[in-house]
């Protein structure tokens, strides 16, 4: 029976101290019992090999082990559904304020402390791993204390009782619904814009790729007041995008998402006006005679042009926006107090 | 869906169905004391196979949630431990009995309502 005593020492190997001697004692005399209705069956003693063939049915001693320590999990599953859609829908929030914070530590790097622009979109996006991983840990972190900590410090928490399907909010009018990853995309699309932006006067080649030669060669250059609408323009564009996310937030309140959603496109405007009231672009470089006064205010002129058209495209867009806006608000109401009038 | 995902599905499904029923089986046959190994082949007899390493930590289960009392004692010159259904485990037992003819009464209701059809 030496096989026997091996089996249970690597049993007790995985048993608490407390319970270990009284849980083996017990195994050992129902094996014992085991092997011995196995012996009567036969007429003969075991051999070596048919006791290990008993052993090996019980099972592995660590399975063993385990079937006799209490249940734990460390989010069981009455809280895993909730943690798990925790987890889904705010990992996209997490997405965006990583995204919209690596872009404020760089405008600020650049416009406080005057540093070159120095925008590593690789170690960016090989840093978010880590940052992913940190808020995934906290997460399980504090549903694991939640569910060890209710019904020891505080009251058992139903999750099952305790709603009215009155709260429930009203059905969504049909159309196509916001979708989230839609808005988490349009924020880092956002995000790297700016990037971009920010990036061009230290590399201007980000701009015009390689023709960047020609403009150095062209007998005109870009006017001072550039550098006045390139702030603002960043700007706007860094509030427009703080607006973004924050739409991101307002993903099931659909009054207040379409509301900010024209803010964001008002802030597309203004970034325009400023566009067009600049009405100068390009000026003739001073060393530069090529080139007549007549003809660079020709080029300004069509841009300008260009600029206004498409402010033109994006007013009429923003008013038909909040007609749609209103129209549908009051069809809603008209919609719910039918419904209600028939009750 | 192949062969052996068939199988796998029907494999934990089976063990699903058969693991509620096994408590009110086990908690039954405790009427009459019983060791692990004594129990096992009085299920077994009965057409109710269980395994020994799911039946003995079972019973420990059962006993830490005051279903079951239990004795260590000496038989054939060894000394054993056996169980016996507490008179909590006796009062659970009547509701999940109660429970379980419910659903088998459901059951056969249900089939036998679909071979009529």
């Amino acid at each position: 029976m030496e096989l026997l005593e091996r089996y249970l020492q690597a049993v007790g190997q995985y048993l608490p101290t407390k319970s270990k001697m009284d849980t083996l004692a017990e195994l050992r005399a129902n094996l014992l019992a085991q092997m011995e209705g196995r012996e009567e069956e036969l007429g003969r003693p075991l051999t070596q090999g048919e006791v290990a063939d008993v052993l090996e049915k019980h099972g592995r001693p660590m399975l063993v082990a385990a079937r006799y320590l209490p249940q734990q999990y460390l989010i069981g599953p009455a809280w895993f559904p909730i943690y798990w859609f925790t987890l889904k829908k705010s990992f996209p929030f997490v997405v965006a304020v990583y995204v919209a914070a690596y872009v404020v530590t760089q405008v600020a790097t650049t416009f406080v402390e005057g540093a070159r622009g120095h925008f590593d979109i690789g170690a960016a996006i090989g840093h978010f791993p880590s940052v992913a991983l940190t808020f995934w840990a906290w997460m399980t972190l504090g549903f694991a204390f939640f569910e060890f900590a209710q019904g020891r410090y505080f009251q058992k928490v139903d999750f099952s009782k305790g709603w009215n399907p009155n709260d429930l909010p009203k059905v969504e009018a049909k159309g196509k619904q916001p979708s989230m990853a839609g808005g988490v995309a349009d924020v880092i699309v956002s995000a790297l814009v700016i990037v971009w932006l920010l990036a061009v006067p230290y590399k201007p080649y980000l701009l015009l790729g390689p023709g960047v030669g020609y403009l150095h060669a062209m007998p005109f250059g870009l006017t001072s007041e550039w550098h006045i609408f390139y702030w603002q323009i960043i700007g706007l564009l860094l509030v427009q995008l703080g607006l973004k996310t924050v739409m991101l937030f307002l993903h099931g309140a659909r009054r207040w998402r379409k509301g900010v959603e024209i803010v964001v496109q008002v802030m597309g405007i203004l970034i325009i006006t400023i566009m067009v009231q600049a009405r100068s672009y390009f000026v003739p470089r001073t060393t530069s005679e090529t080139m007549s006064l007549k003809d660079l205010a020709t080029i300004n002129t069509a841009i300008n042009l260009g600029f206004k058209m498409v402010l033109a495209i994006c007013v009429v867009k923003l008013l038909w926006d909040i007609w749609q806006l209103i129209v549908h608000s009051d069809a809603k109401d008209n919609g719910y107090a039918k419904r209600s009038s028939c009750v | 869906m192949t062969s052996a995902l068939q199988n796998d599905l029907f494999d934990s499904l089976r063990l699903e169905l058969r693991r509620g029923c096994l408590i009110v089986a086990v908690l039954a046959q405790l009427r009459v004391e019983h060791y692990g190994y004594t129990l096992r082949k009085a299920l077994a007899d009965e057409g109710l196979a269980i395994e020994e390493s799911t039946l003995y930590p079972l019973l420990r289960r059962l006993e830490t949630q005051g279903l079951l009392t239990s004795e260590w004692r000496e038989e054939e010159k060894r000394n054993k431990r056996f169980y016996r259904l507490s008179a909590d485990g006796e009062a659970i037992l009547e509701q999940l009995l109660v429970e379980w003819n419910g659903i088998n009464d459901s059951l056969h209701k249900i089939l036998k309502d679909q071979r009529g059809r």
